[in-house]
């Protein structure tokens, strides 16, 4: 069975909002995924659809070709991080666990494996109150992690954590996507993500903007940038100028950064021009610009 | 069944079962020392009018003293159950958990019963915890009283079991206002301050009711739950009281009407 997850014509009216428009797309498995957008976009309004806690006013979602709500086990199916602060404040980590555990038929003994797993043994028997923030986040990732899923959806699971978690966080999600798994994963954090997510989905307004592979999406937009620096950069400017669709912006750091095309025809037209060259590189495109781009003017509080 | 397993391993963890365990012990004793008192110090020669006279003669008919004893800690004991029973489901929204609960069952009908069913459970529980209490404390008390402890009487079995079946359906009434009222805040002040002070006020409604508009409000007063339940675990029929199976049937209505309005209200209801 295919674990891929297909959005469908999603719509979600609040009374006077439509959260999330008509929203479709898909998630391939063996892959991460990073579902973006701006803050009040839809993103954790999908997911809960996508979940079942929120009932569509319009299409559907399927994981792996079925409603979550019809998985017969669904934890075993898919795991789901939210809220980093769901569990009650007076229950111990390890008894959140064994409480998901006892209701979903797995034995208490996956309780200390996933603790173990997400480092929070020292912290097991501590009452939720007594979190740390990125503490709840790694009980959230944990309390996924139970049924062993094929599929993992987490909202913003990076919030709260330290550079070592988030770094932990990557090559947790990575390695569960090599292994065929299917990852969907929403941030806020477009550095984190185009080091983490092989796809993205990006939405603003409840609509969709783009989706695709990273590199696809930021070749795009014309994302790949070629940095130049040169005691001439006037000179440079002009013979560029020549190209088509070639842009140049002079950095504050007296480098010149050069969009529209690649290293080899700026360094040819140097070349041509006589121009003297003390650095070329070709730049990956940021996805932080390509987004500021993609969403601009549909981003702000709804 | 493993879903109720898991609704008990919840209440379970939290501190709230044995803090309700501690205010209730207290409460037990006061309404069995406040029990006592009262048949120790009643008389019915001592009541004027001779309507209640009546009512007062039959109450300390040494049966009926012997139900009401036998069925102490009734009051709190619902008081505290219906408590507990309400926060079983608003906690779920009190503290987030609904989410991760949904996640792990979908279908929310069944989490609902599985509430229903634990909620029940910790009914017999307290129920079986007061009963034993009483045959412990009670006969000392009744022989005191010079009745005997009247144990040979079907009568007294008969309310010591429809003791238990009062326990069952407060439950469910319980967890019904509970996703009726859904807030944690809202749901404990409303449920304790209407069972604590809503007997003697809808006493007072009813009594100004019967006196000033007509005369068969009187026995509407069955409707308001705390009253049905005291009616169904009463020894006799006692006189001016409807009989003692239209306090079940009321209780019964209602459990019934808050458990299907609250299980379709949760299925409904967008978790976020
Ligand atoms: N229960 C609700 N009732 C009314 N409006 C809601 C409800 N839930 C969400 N919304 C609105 O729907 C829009 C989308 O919210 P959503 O939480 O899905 O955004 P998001 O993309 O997750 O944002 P963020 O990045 O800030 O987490 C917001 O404008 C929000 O105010
Ligand atoms: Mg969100």
């Amino acid at each position: 069975m295919s674990d891929d997850i297909v959005v469908d014509h999603l719509t979600k009216q609040y009374k006077k909002l439509r959260a999330v428009d008509d929203l479709s797309f898909s998630v391939r498995s063996s892959r991460v995924t990073g579902f973006l957008g701006p803050n009040g976009a839809g993103k954790t309004t999908t997911l809960r659809m996508l979940l079942g806690l929120v009932t569509p006013t319009a299409g559907n979602a399927t994981i792996g070709g079925q409603k979550y709500t019809e998985l017969p086990d669904p934890i075993r199916h898919v795991g789901a991080v939210l809220e980093a602060s769901s569990a009650h404040r007076g229950r111990t980590g390890r008894n959140h666990l064994r409480m998901i555990c006892r209701a979903a038929g797995l034995p208490d003994s996956r309780a200390d494996e996933v603790l173990a797993l997400v480092g929070l043994t020292p912290a097991a028997n501590r009452k939720f109150k007594g979190f740390s923030l990125g503490m709840k986040q790694r009980l959230g990732i944990a309390a996924a992690m139970l049924g062993d899923p094929r599929v993992l959806i987490l909202d913003e699971p990076a919030n709260g954590l330290d550079p070592e978690g988030i770094h932990w966080m990557r090559d947790l999600l990575k390695a569960f996507a090599a292994e065929g798994r299917t990852v969907l994963v929403s941030s806020h954090l477009l550095g984190e993500m185009q080091l983490l997510a092989d796809d993205v989905v990006i939405v603003a307004a409840g609509k969709l903007i783009r989706q695709g592979p990273v590199d696809e999406v930021l070749g795009s937009m014309g994302a790949a940038q070629v940095k130049v620096r040169t005691p001439q950069p006037a000179e440079l400017t002009t013979a560029l100028a020549s190209l088509d669709g070639v842009t140049v912006a002079p950095q504050a750091d007296g480098s010149l950064l050069i969009s529209g095309t690649g290293a080899a025809a700026v360094g040819h037209a140097a070349f041509t021009a006589s121009v003297e060259l003390h650095e070329l590189a070709s730049e990956r495109g940021d996805l932080e610009q390509v987004f500021l781009q993609l969403t601009a003017g549909m981003a702000g509080i709804r | 069944m493993r879903l109720v397993n898991a609704e008990l391993f919840k209440l379970r963890s939290t501190s709230l079962w044995w803090i309700m365990g501690i205010v209730l012990l207290p409460l037990y004793a006061a309404s069995v020392l406040a029990n006592w008192a009262q048949y120790a110090n009643t008389n019915a020669g001592d009541v004027s009018d001779p309507d209640q006279a009546e009512a007062v003669r039959a109450a300390l008919e040494p049966i009926n003293v012997a139900t009401s004893m036998y069925t102490s800690g009734q009051y709190f004991g619902i008081l505290i159950l219906l408590l507990l029973a309400a926060i079983i489901v608003t906690s779920e929204f009190f503290h987030l958990t609904a989410t991760t609960t949904f996640l792990v069952t979908p279908r929310r009908e069944s989490v609902i019963l599985a509430k229903f069913g634990a909620a029940v459970l910790v009914g017999v529980l307290l129920w079986l915890l007061t009963t034993v209490l009483n045959l412990i404390f009670v006969p000392p008390i009744m022989s005191n009283l010079d009745l005997g402890s009247q144990l040979g009487e079907p009568a007294v079995w008969r309310a010591i079991g429809l003791n238990l079946l009062a326990f069952v359906l407060w439950a469910v009434l319980g967890v019904g206002l509970g996703v009726l009222i859904r807030s944690q805040l809202a749901a404990t002040l409303l449920l304790g301050i209407v069972y604590v002070v809503g007997t003697p006020a809808v006493g007072l409604i009813f009594f100004l009711l019967t006196r000033y508009v007509a005369d068969w409000f009187d026995k509407l007063q069955v409707l308001f739950p705390p009253n049905a339940s005291q009616l169904m675990i009463s020894g006799t029929d006692l006189p001016g009281n409807p009989p003692r199976w239209v306090g079940a049937v009321v209780l019964i209505g209602y459990a019934v009407i808050t458990g299907v309005i609250g299980t379709l209200i949760t299925k409904r209801r967008d978790i976020s």
